[in-house]
Formats: C-alpha cells, sequence, structure tokens
C-alpha cells in the first residue's frame, strides 16, 4: 500500500471502535463477576463438611475474605496483565494454561468446521441460488432445512453409532489420527453451513433480481463476470455478517459436542467450571471469549468496508 | 437502409395470476441513424418488446414468437454468448431507473471501463482514458476525478448520463432508451433529453426511444408506434401523428395531454376505463372497450394492421390496427 492509500483509511473510525471495544469487554467482565459473586456458595463449597477454620484459611489464601471491591480491583489489576489467575479447582493450574489447552483442541476442530462452513456452505447457496427451482435448488434446501432443524447431538449420536459402532469406519473418540476429526467436524459444522447455504441463497437471489444485474447483462459481460463481479459481492454482505459471530462460537467450542466424543475443549471447560464454582475459570473463559467475539465483529466490520463503498463513506465521515 | 426489423413478436410472462401476454405480435422497423418513438401506458407491452429484442426479459419472462432481424441476423436464435458479443457493442441500452440501475459497490467509471474492455482489445490505462472522453461527451463535470467516484456520489441526473456513457462506450449502432427520463426530475428531463437527442444526431446511431410522454416524441422522434394492449395501434411519421392521427387511442391519447396555447381554459379529457388485464386479453380489439367509435365487429375480431399503401384512409407511411380504417367501414370524423 501507498503512503497516500494508507491516510486514506478511516483510522478515526478504527480508533473509536478499539476504544468501543476497550469499554464493551470492560462491561462484560464487571458484569460477569459481580453476577458470579452473587450467586450463592463458593469454589471450596461442597457437601462434605469442613472445618470453618479450614474453609476461612482457603478463603483468605485465595483473597476470597478480601471486601468485593478489592477482588475486583486485583482481578482488573490482573487482566491489564493478561493474567487471568490460578485455577480454584485445579491446584497448580492457571485458568491462562486451561484456555490454552483447551484451545489447542478445540481450534483445531473449529479451524475445520469454519472452513467447512465457507467452503461448503457458500457454494451450495450459489449452486441452489443458480438453479432456483430445479433439483440441485430442491436437494441443497431439503438437506440445509434439515440441517438447521435438527440438533447437532442427535446428529452427533446418530453418526457415532452408525459410523462408528456399526460400521467401525471412525473412532467412536478421541483426535489420535485424521479420521477422529471427520464425526466431530460434521457434527458441530452441520447446522452453520446449512445455515449459510440458505442465507446465501436467499441473498443472491435477491441480488440477482437487481436492476443493476440486468445493465450488467445488457453491457454484454460474459456470465461468470456477471456473477462474480456483479452478483457475489453484493449478496456476501448478509453472510460476512453471520460469518464473525460464526467462528468465535466453532472456535470457542460447543459442551455438547465436545461431551458426545469426549474433545478435552474449552468447551467442556467452560461447563465444569460454573458447576464447580471456579471463578477464575468462569470469568477467565468468558473474557476470552467475549474479546474473541468483539474482535470477530470488528474484522466483519473491516470486511464490510472493503465490500461496499457506501459504509465506507459512512466510516469516513 | 433497415437496421432491425421485428416481425410477430410474442413475448408472455408467466405469472401466479397466470400467463400475462405482454406482447401479442408486435412488427417494428428501425433504419439506420433513425429515432423511432414507442409510446403507449404502464402496461401497453413498450418495454417488454425492446427488452426481448435482447432476450432481457426477467425471469419469469418468455419470447414465443417472432423474430428479430437486426442487419439480418436474427437475434431470438442466438445464443446467449452469440448475443453477449452484440449486447453493449452494436446494440446498447439505457434504462429508466438510474438509482437502481447501476451497481452501487463499483466505481462508475469502472462499469464504464468493464463495457470497453469486453467489447474492444485495449488496454485498461486506454479503456479509462475513454471512459474520461465518455464523460466529457455527456458532460459530466471534472469527469477526469469524476469517473473514480461511486454511483451514491452522484445525483440521479448525473447518474443517468453515466448510464448514457456507458451506452455509448462502444459507438453502437442502435440505442435502445427505456423511459430515460421518467425516474428525473423535471428540470433534469430535458438537459438529458436534449444530450440524447444531440448525441444521437452527432453520432449517426439509430434509436429507439420508449416512453409515456407524447411531448418527448414530439421532440425528439422521427417516428412513432404507438402501443396499447400488446399491439402497435398506430404507427406513422412523427408529424403526421399530432396532424392526423387516424386511430381512435391516438386521438385520445393527444386530447389527454394539455395544450398551452389555448390558455388554461380547456379542460383534459381523460380516456374513460382501464387498460385490460393482459392475462386474459379481450379477442378483438384490445382499445374496443374504451373507445368512443368501437363498432361491433370490433369487440369479435381483432382488426389487422391496415398501411397506407392500400388504405385511402390513412396518410403517407402512416398505418393503424383500426377497423374503422377498412373500406366498408363508415367514416367516424376526429
Amino acid at each position: 500500500m501507498t503512503g497516500a492509500a494508507i491516510r486514506a483509511l478511516p483510522w478515526g473510525w478504527f480508533l473509536r471502535r478499539l476504544a468501543l471495544m476497550a469499554v464493551t469487554l470492560w462491561v462484560i467482565i464487571t458484569l460477569t463477576f459481580f453476577m458470579m459473586h452473587a450467586v450463592p456458595g463458593g469454589p471450596f463449597v461442597s457437601e462434605r463438611m469442613m472445618a470453618p477454620e479450614i474453609a476461612a484459611a482457603l478463603d483468605a489464601k485465595w483473597g476470597l475474605s478480601d471486601p468485593l471491591w478489592q477482588q475486583y480491583l486485583n482481578y482488573l489489576r490482573g487482566i491489564l496483565r493478561f493474567d487471568l489467575g490460578p485455577s480454584f479447582k485445579y491446584p497448580g493450574v492457571s485458568v491462562n494454561e486451561m484456555i490454552a489447552d483447551g484451545l489447542a483442541v478445540t481450534a483445531r476442530t473449529g479451524l475445520l468446521a469454519v472452513l467447512c462452513v465457507v467452503a461448503v456452505g457458500v457454494p451450495l447457496g450459489i449452486a441452489a441460488a443458480l438453479n432456483r427451482g430445479r433439483w440441485p435448488d430442491t436437494g441443497v434446501m431439503m438437506l440445509a432445512t434439515i440441517g438447521v432443524a435438527v440438533p447437532s447431538y442427535v446428529i452427533a449420536t446418530v453418526m457415532l453409532y452408525v459410523f462408528a459402532l456399526r460400521l467401525g469406519w471412525v473412532p467412536t473418540f478421541g483426535l489420535d489420527d485424521w479420521r477422529g476429526y471427520i464425526l466431530p467436524v460434521i457434527a458441530l459444522a452441520g447446522f452453520w453451513v446449512s445455515f449459510v447455504a440458505r442465507l446465501t441463497r436467499s441473498s443472491l437471489l435477491e441480488t440477482l433480481d437487481q436492476d443493476y444485474m440486468t445493465t450488467a447483462r445488457a453491457k454484454g459481460l460474459r456470465r461468470r463476470q456477471i456473477l462474480i463481479r456483479h452478483g457475489l459481492r453484493n449478496s456476501l454482505i448478509p453472510v460476512v455478517t453471520v460469518l464473525g459471530p460464526v467462528v468465535a462460537n466453532l472456535l470457542t467450542g460447543s459442551f455438547v459436542i465436545e461431551q458426545i466424543f469426549a474433545l478435552p475443549g474449552i468447551g467442556r471447560h467452560f461447563v465444569l467450571s460454573i458447576t464447580n464454582r471456579d471463578y477464575t475459570a468462569i470469568m477467565g473463559i468468558t473474557i476470552f471469549y467475549a474479546a474473541f467475539l468483539i474482535l470477530m465483529i470488528l474484522i466483519v466490520d473491516i470486511l464490510y468496508l472493503w465490500l461496499d463503498p457506501r459504509i465506507r463513506a459512512g466510516a469516513k465521515a | 437502409m433497415t437496421l432491425l426489423s421485428v416481425q410477430g413478436l410474442q413475448s408472455e410472462f408467466r405469472t401466479a395470476r397466470g400467463v400475462v401476454k405482454a406482447v401479442r405480435g408486435v412488427d417494428l422497423t428501425v433504419a439506420a441513424g433513425e429515432v423511432l418513438g414507442i409510446v403507449g401506458e404502464s402496461g401497453s407491452g413498450k418495454s417488454v418488446t425492446c427488452m426481448s429484442i435482447l432476450k432481457l426479459l426477467k425471469r419469469q419472462g418468455h419470447i414465443t414468437a417472432g423474430k428479430a432481424l437486426f442487419q439480418g441476423r436474427d437475434l431470438l436464435t442466438l445464443s446467449e454468448a452469440q448475443l453477449s458479443d452484440i449486447r453493449g457493442d452494436e446494440i446498447a441500452v439505457i434504462f429508466q431507473d438510474p438509482m437502481s440501475s447501476l451497481n452501487p459497490t463499483l466505481t462508475v467509471g469502472a462499469q464504464v471501463i468493464e463495457v470497453i474492455l469486453r467489447h474492444r482489445k485495449v488496454s485498461r490505462a486506454q479503456a479509462r482514458a475513454r471512459a474520461v472522453e465518455l464523460f466529457d461527451l455527456v458532460r459530466i463535470p471534472a469527469a477526469e476525478s469524476r469517473v473514480d467516484a461511486y454511483p451514491h456520489e452522484f445525483s440521479g441526473g448525473m447518474r443517468q448520463r453515466a448510464m448514457i456513457a456507458m451506452a455509448l462506450a462502444c459507438d453502437p449502432k442502435l440505442l435502445i432508451a427505456d423511459e430515460p427520463t421518467t425516474a428525473l426530475d423535471v428540470t433534469i428531463q430535458r438537459q438529458i433529453l436534449t444530450l440524447l437527442k444531440d448525441i444521437q444526431a452527432r453520432m449517426g446511431m439509430a434509436m429507439i426511444l420508449i416512453t409515456h410522454d407524447l411531448g418527448v416524441i414530439a421532440e425528439t422522434c422521427d417516428r412513432v408506434c404507438v402501443m396499447y394492449g400488446g399491439l402497435v395501434m398506430e404507427e406513422a411519421p412523427v408529424k403526421a401523428l399530432f396532424a392526423r392521427p387516424s386511430h381512435p387511442y391516438t386521438r385520445g391519447l393527444l386530447a389527454a395531454v394539455p395544450d398551452l396555447r389555448d390558455g388554461m381554459r380547456q379542460r383534459l379529457s381523460p380516456i374513460p376505463g382501464s387498460p385490460p388485464d393482459m392475462a386474459d386479453p379481450p379477442p378483438g380489439c384490445p382499445f374496443a372497450p374504451r373507445c368512443p367509435a368501437a363498432m361491433v365487429h370490433c369487440v369479435a375480431e381483432r382488426p389487422p394492421l391496415f398501411i397506407a399503401t392500400d388504405t385511402p384512409r390513412l396518410g403517407g407511411g402512416q398505418s393503424a390496427r383500426c377497423w374503422l380504417m377498412h373500406p366498408d367501414a363508415p367514416e367516424v370524423s376526429p
């Protein structure tokens, strides 16, 4: 990029967005922190009766006997250093490590699922739209409706039974070889592939009916040019909009799918940390998820700028 | 020399309400360098006729019969690929609404340049230079910088100028202008019309101007087709049409236009009734239910197009689809 092109970017808009993101994240941190502490119980409350002295000693050790505002400030101070604190439930493990471990598993299946959504969902939607009312359209829409309507755990369980248990083509759990990825990725991506296929189809159909598409034909442009240059760019805006949250969703894992396929991912950590009242883990994973989602939304907004000059003009103003 | 000859064209739209027979056998010719006006109410089939010629009908539209001979080649038998070589090159189109006819995500210049690159073997820089030249031609101020602007940065009039620039990009032999001024402010309408007429005369291209405005016809056209109910009702040189309209529908149209020379005292006389339902068109003359001179036979049988050479009641170059032109019909004074 040349100097002039860099100056032409909407830097003011970008800085305002970053500031807004920080504020959003702070609100989420604050709300989560106080809501979590408002719930009765704590990390060291269990069915087994504990001597009050031991309980008090534990609370003191972890700073839980400090006034709430003190704990809050301590926590914020940690976050500024990207330190999410130690886990209350797993001694010697920090929440940063917990997330890193979980993410290593979740990101692998998640990224593959995202790839499926983009590489399968979008082309299926395009194929359906271009064949409106004919068999490819009917077929894709039928599959997509099933994919949207049937819950992922049903699909996962049925697939496990048929392909792992009955046919033995794939392992029932674990990611030890590539075949282990197949079922979890399908189960994770199924809903979003269907959703994105439907969205792409309806958006492209709407674009194809626009007057400027007739203009493009009247200019004698070739079919491929008309479709890619004039059709796709305009119809991809709604698709890009959902892809941001979809990426955040898939990369931060699904508790249900991770449970079914026995994958030690983030989703499982998150749900377990809530039942465990593992304060730092709940906070850490929530913040991680929120930050990730906010970042994806920023990326989507930047993509808008590239896709639509009207939005670009608005950002500069 | 005949440039375009449309023969027996029929087009229909398959809709939920049934088959709408929008064009029911249209014949028309355009000579090289000539301006043909097509006038009619909405739904008369004038736009569908022109879009059929280039097979640009929307999804539900189908051409069911007829020929469209352009320089001797029947456009309707060409493949989509063959036709795309002609579209934008030898025949160009300007649409009604410049707001929606330009792609909002591409610069106006890019949309002009892509036509040039599609039909001419030139470099991108040459195409861009040509686009600037075209912007100058259609009198877009500061052409050099406006080429890189987006449609939303243009006013309606400027967008229509850009559409015209796009249409002229490859020096077409025929320009189809589908109500090019309808969507614009009245003050802008005249500018655009003058521009079109000016460029048409200078470049010597033929033009089909679709409009529902008889004033526009009077100012710009050499010959006029009056359409109603998917048929050409009358065809005449422009002077003859205004001097001695032969079809009752044409006379009705002219009576519905205010003539300011008579001062403000004259009342307009609208044509009573409404156009026929084209999903179920009447078997006879489509205008018969509203025609002050209708005879019993008009309702029963569709009149043929009577042409001047063998109809004493018609003037030179005129033709009319009306039973009153029949030698046995009673004389009706206009």
